[in-house]
């Protein structure tokens, strides 16, 4: 007989100890007798010389490792089959028990969950998720151009368009689009709706596929002379045309031209743009030429098309980025329009790579701000389910006494925060269905993203579910295995709970701070729209009504006769009882539509580095004066005098670009167009943000201007808003079916402009007061709590002549005892946060002291009331009765 | 529908067909470490695919040498088999490598 190698029965034995004790014994003969089977073969292989290679028979040593993972393979079954099935039913029956408790950890843990999911669907929606119903979106590029140091995604005009596309050994194809408000309809039944004006490729470059019809093809933009086409976006096809299939062929009316409808797009597509409305229409390009604009189609100078394209299979975005170097290298030779004009390119569609930063910002703050919303409500959560479990201390005893091991009941214990964390996930989803309705109401300016619940969301609620029930959990779990819970102590034996007791002031003191720095972190934004209210732009914008017409989107004006109307409208206007003053412009500042151009100054020879980009008003006469911009030095441009004068004025910071410290009138500036004389100079306004300096900007006659519509300037002595049905009574007077849009009260579209401001105002507002009544309840929780530990001390205490009032007094400071801590705490996390929302700030520090001392006094104040409450009931014990009473844990 | 068994525990039952054997006859044939053999044994005898045996005591005291455990198939566990390899089968000639009959 051979004996088995000592060492490996040795490990064999002791791997057994891991094997569950009722298969040990026949575990560790079957291995033996392996064991000693496989001794057999090697020494008869050894006798016999064994032909190699015909069965490998492994070392004892290799053979018997293989005895661990079947060890742990039994004990981890067992644990699965016994334990898991008794701990869920064991589990449930003990929150069926207690349904108040369920559910009030339910609510409590389904607010963090779904606060974290909701804001998990926003940074998703605005960060992370491609354009639906694109095919492969990873293989399309941005393709934009900088033309001064800072690269800018600027978009393109047709010929740089058609420049680009030439570069096919890179790109399978080049698509752009361009997005235009539309009238659709006639008579009662037009509306404005936003659509698209896209090149020939764009829906195949994009893999789309018709509802019904078909999309649009190079051959339709090859005729922009041809019948005019067009493409229904789904929604449009719902509402408007009863999602009739065989709507494909009939006639649909767009800025007065009838088009046939060749298809309708798909549901799913919403144009590729996040930050952007969805597109209800699609045109093709060539019938911009019927929209106003002067020749769209040949000028360098008209950029107007975003483009994007995709790469060829193989290619690289950095392949591409040193293939357009040529094409950039074309285009400044081509045209003296495009100095210093440089091709860009990014991986990807939806948001540009400054609105993609801008909204990883916001993505951060939103997800920390999540964070301090779900730790709270953990705290909260890990409180409650500390209490009870020490209220069910005595049946733990019990459980431990009988033979249950420790491991066994924190098992338990985390069982239960698994299943409450389950119930409050499902709880969430319908909050998340919620919120995904109001979040497009609350974003500063429209996305085309669906917010609904779809499977990512839930896949967020369980994930976040998972996070909470590990949080809130483990605590209560690790002092079962700590021996602070469910000790062997007699129930009303009070060294645990002590401990225990402060460990709840503990997670209090947690909820207050960071309440408190959410409440600041309100307040400052809150702020912030405060003082956007009262600033000063440049000129007055109380009183102010704007309104946008732009009568060629009719097809009935051509930019001449829509320029006269313009003019006959404002002086209608201008006699409407409560109107003090009327004039045009290009745009209004806050309101746009925003229009750049780049200036360099005549006197030097060009080059890239003297580009200035300046926002280019067009404004006629009395301007200046209806806005109260002051002029500086020279006179005001857009008086009759101007015609047909290349003349213009400029603010001081483009004045001070170009020729600091000297007078700039009578200078010229090269612009797109050729050159202007400077005739005067005026102080800078804010055109787009009153956050950040001023930009420069230029002011030319009215008459030259590019686009083909005016922003009319009303200045009333009323509320602006009431003159908006008045002045589109005078217009619907002189030109019949012509809208007017974008009427905006500059003042309150001054303090819109802080858009993002006020989003996270309300976001953060909304949450601190969640967060604010948590930590309150908290800590009427725990001082309640307190008192009614005390009850017989207290009881005893005023029996022997102690006053109610100092009483009432030293419950009262034990509960601002801990609010004092928490404040403390919170000052340092309000100033964390207030960091992260500096770039949400306007004319507030971030560690503003005003603010943070206006949240420490609400929080101590509302702090005092709520342990003031249980401190009254402790004042008016009856010490015969809390004798009686028995001891509560 | 439940997942199909893998490569590993089809070569096992596969190794088991013919007749009844024990863990290291097993180890050998398949050439599969021990430390997936035998739990792979475990999880096929939950599901009613092996059968595990001890071998009469007299049997193993006449060879001198302690008693061993022997597994073998049960019908269930011959028909899963005899579907995995067709399965496989199957997959092999669709990605165009047909094995000749016999080899399994």
């Amino acid at each position: 007989m051979t004996a088995p190698p000592r060492g490996p029965r040795a490990l064999l034995r002791l791997l057994a100890r891991i094997v569950p004790s009722d298969e040990r014994s026949e575990w560790l003969e079957e291995w033996e007798a392996e064991l000693e089977a496989l001794s057999r073969t090697n020494e008869a292989a050894r006798t016999t010389g064994a032909r190699p290679g015909e069965r490998s028979v492994p070392s004892p040593w290799r053979f018997v490792a293989g005895a661990l993972p079947h060890a742990l393979w039994l004990r981890r079954e067992r644990l699965h089959l016994r334990g898991a099935v008794q701990d869920l039913r064991f589990g449930a029956r003990i929150l069926r028990r207690a349904p108040g408790f369920t559910l009030a950890m339910a609510v409590t843990l389904a607010l963090g969950i779904g606060t974290n999911a909701s804001l998990f669907s926003l940074v998703d929606g605005i960060a992370l998720r491609p354009p639906s119903g694109v095919d492969r979106p990873d293989r399309l590029v941005q393709i934009a151009r900088s033309y001064d140091d800072a690269p800018r995604w600027d978009n393109w005009s047709w010929p740089a368009f058609r420049e680009i596309a030439r570069a096919d050994d890179v790109f399978a194809g080049v698509a752009g689009y361009r997005s235009a408000s539309l009238l659709v309809g006639e008579g009662a039944s037009l509306e404005t709706v936003s659509g698209l004006y896209v090149t020939g490729r764009y829906f195949d470059l994009l893999g789309i596929r018709p509802t019904t019809g078909r999309l649009l093809q190079p051959a339709d933009d090859a005729a922009p002379d041809g019948p005019a086409v067009a493409v229904l976006g789904y929604d449009l096809w719902q509402r408007r045309f009863g999602a009739r299939p065989g709507v494909v062929g009939e006639t649909v009316v767009v800025g007065g031209r009838p088009h046939r409808v060749v298809g309708v797009a798909p549901a799913d597509f919403a144009g590729v743009e996040t930050f952007a409305s969805e597109p209800e229409i699609f045109l093709p390009t060539g019938l911009l030429e019927h929209t106003g604009v002067a020749d769209p189609l040949s000028r360098w100078g008209y950029s107007w098309l975003n483009t994007f394209g995709r790469l060829t299979p193989g290619v690289t975005v950095d392949d591409a980025r040193t293939a357009v170097e040529a094409v950039s290298a074309r285009m400044r030779a081509a045209s003296i329009e495009n100095e210093g004009v440089e091709v860009l390119l990014a991986s990807g569609v939806g948001a540009s790579p400054e609105e993609r930063t801008e909204a990883a910002t916001v993505s951060k703050l939103l997800m920390f701000v999540g964070l301090l919303v779900l730790l709270l409500t953990c705290a909260n959560a890990a409180s409650l389910f500390l209490a009870r479990a020490t209220a069910r201390s005595p049946e733990l005893s019990v459980r431990l006494a009988l033979g249950a091991g420790r491991s066994r009941i924190s098992r338990q214990l985390a069982v239960e925060a698994g299943l409450l964390a389950g119930l409050a996930s499902v709880v969430s989803i319908p909050l998340l269905g919620i919120s995904g309705q109001l979040l497009p109401g609350l974003l500063p300016s429209p996305v085309s993203v669906d917010f609904g619940v779809d499977a990512r969301a839930v896949l967020a609620v369980f994930g976040v579910g998972l996070v909470a029930a590990l949080l809130f959990g483990a605590l209560p779990a690790t002092l079962v295995a700590r021996r602070r819970l469910g000790g062997t102590q007699r129930p009303t034996a009070r060294s645990g709970s002590a401990r225990n007791a402060r460990l709840r002031d503990g997670l209090v003191v947690a909820q207050l701070a960071v309440s408190l720095a959410l409440l600041a972190g309100a307040g400052m934004l809150g702020r912030s729209v405060l003082a956007a209210s009262a600033a000063d732009p440049g000129f007055e914008p109380r009183g102010l009504l704007v309104g946008y017409v732009d009568a060629t989107r009719t097809g009935r004006y051509d930019p001449a006769a829509a320029r006269e109307l313009y003019s006959r409208l404002a002086e209608s206007v201008r006699g409407l009882p409560g109107v003090t003053g009327v004039a045009l412009a290009s745009q209004a500042p806050f309101v746009g539509p925003f229009t750049r151009r780049g200036q360099l100054p005549a006197d030097r020879p060009p080059s890239d580095e003297l580009v200035v980009e300046a926002e280019a008003y067009f404004v006629g006469p009395g301007y200046f004066e209806l806005l109260g911009i002051p002029l500086v030095a020279g006179r005001a441009v857009g008086g009759p005098e101007d015609t047909g004068r290349e003349v213009a004025v400029v603010d001081r910071t483009l004045a001070e670009a170009f020729w600091p410290g000297e007078d700039p009138v009578g200078r010229s500036l090269r612009g797109i167009e050729g050159p202007v004389r400077i005739v005067g100079v005026v102080d800078e306004i804010r055109t787009r943000s009153l956050r950040g300096p001023a930009r420069p900007t230029i002011y030319r006659p009215f008459e030259r201007t590019l686009s083909a519509g005016a922003m009319l300037h009303v200045r009333t002595d009323g509320a602006p808003l009431d003159q908006v049905a008045p002045v589109r009574g005078r217009l619907a007077e002189l030109a019949p079916g012509v809208p007017m849009a974008a009427t905006a009260d500059l003042h309150r579209a001054m303090v819109t402009s802080l858009g993002e401001t006020r989003t996270f105002g309300t976001l953060v507002g909304l949450l601190a007061g969640m967060a604010f009544v948590l930590a309150v309840v908290g800590l009427y929780a725990v001082v309640t709590y307190g008192v009614n530990r005390r009850t017989r001390e207290l009881g005893i205490r005023l029996a022997l002549g102690a006053a109610p009032g100092r009483i009432q007094r030293a419950v009262v400071n034990r509960g601002l005892a801990l609010a004092a801590v928490g404040v403390v705490a919170g000052l340092g996390l309000a100033l964390l946060l207030g960091r992260a929302l500096q770039g949400f700030l306007f004319a507030v520090e971030p560690a503003s002291s005003t603010v943070l001392a206006a949240a420490a006094v609400l929080l101590l104040g509302v702090s005092a009331l709520a342990s003031w409450i249980p401190a009254r009931r402790a004042s008016r014990v009856d010490a015969t009765t809390s004798l009686r009473m028995e001891d509560t844990p | 529908m439940p997942r199909p068994h893998g490569v590993t525990s089809l070569r096992i039952l596969a190794a088991i067909r013919d007749r009844a054997t024990y863990g290291l006859e097993i180890v050998a044939e398949t050439d599969l470490p021990s430390g997936t053999v035998y739990p792979t044994l475990g999880r096929l005898r939950r599901k009613g695919l092996v059968k595990a045996r001890w071998e009469r005591q007299e049997r193993a005291d006449d060879e001198g040498r302690p008693r061993r455990r022997y597994y073998e198939l049960t019908p269930e566990g011959a028909r899963v088999l005899r579907e995995g390899v067709e399965r496989i089968r199957g997959i092999a000639s669709e990605l165009g490598a047909a094995q000749p009959e016999g080899a399994a």
